[in-house]
């Protein structure tokens, strides 16, 4: 029976006998998918205190470079563990995860979350001395920001929904 | 006064409860609501911590960040016990009697008065130059009954 290549390669992580072993386990599935959980508060919580700042809404005494470079070395921590964890949990369930609507939507908004600071950086952050010490940031900057939170929000969303699928 | 199991009880059988119990979506909803408001939540109470600890924003006033970010704390809080009361409005007698769910009552409970009482205090208490070791202990004190809160909030619906 012939098989989309992507489809193929998430049955054989599945069929394998790591995937199969994480899957199968009393505790490994559970233990693994707790840590992806609550390093949501890592990950999301450390940049939302960046896009907080950007909107103006905290911390408005202190420039925004100083809080981004506080912030990013734990942003990119929780992106880390996030993404170790991701990537077991989805090993253990691949060839259902192909076909779940809620993890193609979740991996899109991941695409999109990562896209977004990427366009960030190379533009309005460019410039970042001349209005870093302003409590009220540029638009483009503040638009960046309000997408980061609603983007991050959303991947919330569809990681949690994927278990309704 | 009426014993918590009445409370419980009343919960389940709440107009609240029933929606919660038959909505095929409500209880996902809530839950996703109470995921959101838990990163900001975590988010904050990090921050604030590290700052207690010297190791984010040495050079920047603790209690001015203590002042903004307990705001987010405080906020994201009360999202936080709302959504909660309404995923427990969907299985309260069986959150009554689970162990998980008490030890999270219990570390919740205390992380919030720690946060109100010793936390707050020592953070606006704090100077730029030095971090004592009080306020070290304050800041671990803090993460750790944070984190007990998530960990036994995870532990409920998987024991």
């Amino acid at each position: 029976m012939a098989q989309p290549l992507l489809q193929h390669l998430c049955q054989v992580l599945y069929d394998s006998p790591f995937g199969t072993s994480i899957r199968e386990s009393d505790n490994a599935f559970s233990l693994i998918e707790s840590v992806h959980v609550l390093s949501i508060t890592l990950l999301v919580g450390s940049i939302s205190v960046l896009d907080l700042r950007i909107l103006g809404l905290i911390l408005r005494e202190i420039p925004v470079v100083r809080i981004a470079r506080a912030v990013l070395p734990l942003t990119w921590a929780g992106f880390g563990v996030m993404f170790a964890s991701g990537f077991l949990l989805f090993w253990a369930e691949a060839a259902k995860s192909y076909l779940n609507p809620a993890f193609r939507v979740k991996v899109v908004l991941l695409l999109l979350v990562g896209l977004n600071p990427l366009i960030f950086h190379t533009t309005v952050y460019r410039r970042v001395t001349e209005w870093e010490r302003e409590h009220r940031s540029p638009w483009r900057a503040r638009a960046a920001a309000c997408a980061s939170l609603l983007l991050w929000s959303s991947v919330i969303v569809a990681g949690r929904a994927i278990a309704y699928f | 006064m009426f014993s918590p199991h009445h409370w419980f009880e009343a919960l389940a059988q709440s107009p609240l409860g029933h929606y919660t119990q038959t909505s095929r979506w409500a209880f996902a909803v809530i839950e996703m609501v109470h995921l959101i408001a838990l990163a900001i939540l975590g988010g904050s109470v990090l921050f604030l911590d590290l700052r207690l600890l010297g190791v984010v924003l040495r050079d920047e006033s603790a209690a001015a960040i203590s002042r903004d970010l307990g705001r987010v704390l405080l906020l994201s809080l009360s999202v936080m016990v709302l959504s909660g009361i309404g995923l427990l409005s969907e299985e309260a007698m069986k959150c009554y009697y689970s162990p998980a769910f008490r030890c999270k009552m219990a570390l919740l409970a205390a992380a919030v008065v720690f946060y109100f009482t010793v936390h707050r205090r020592t953070a606006q208490r704090a100077d730029t130059r030095t971090v004592s070791l009080s306020q070290r202990a304050v800041a671990v004190i803090s993460l750790l009954l944070w984190l007990g809160v998530g960990v036994a909030g995870r532990a409920i619906g998987l024991l």
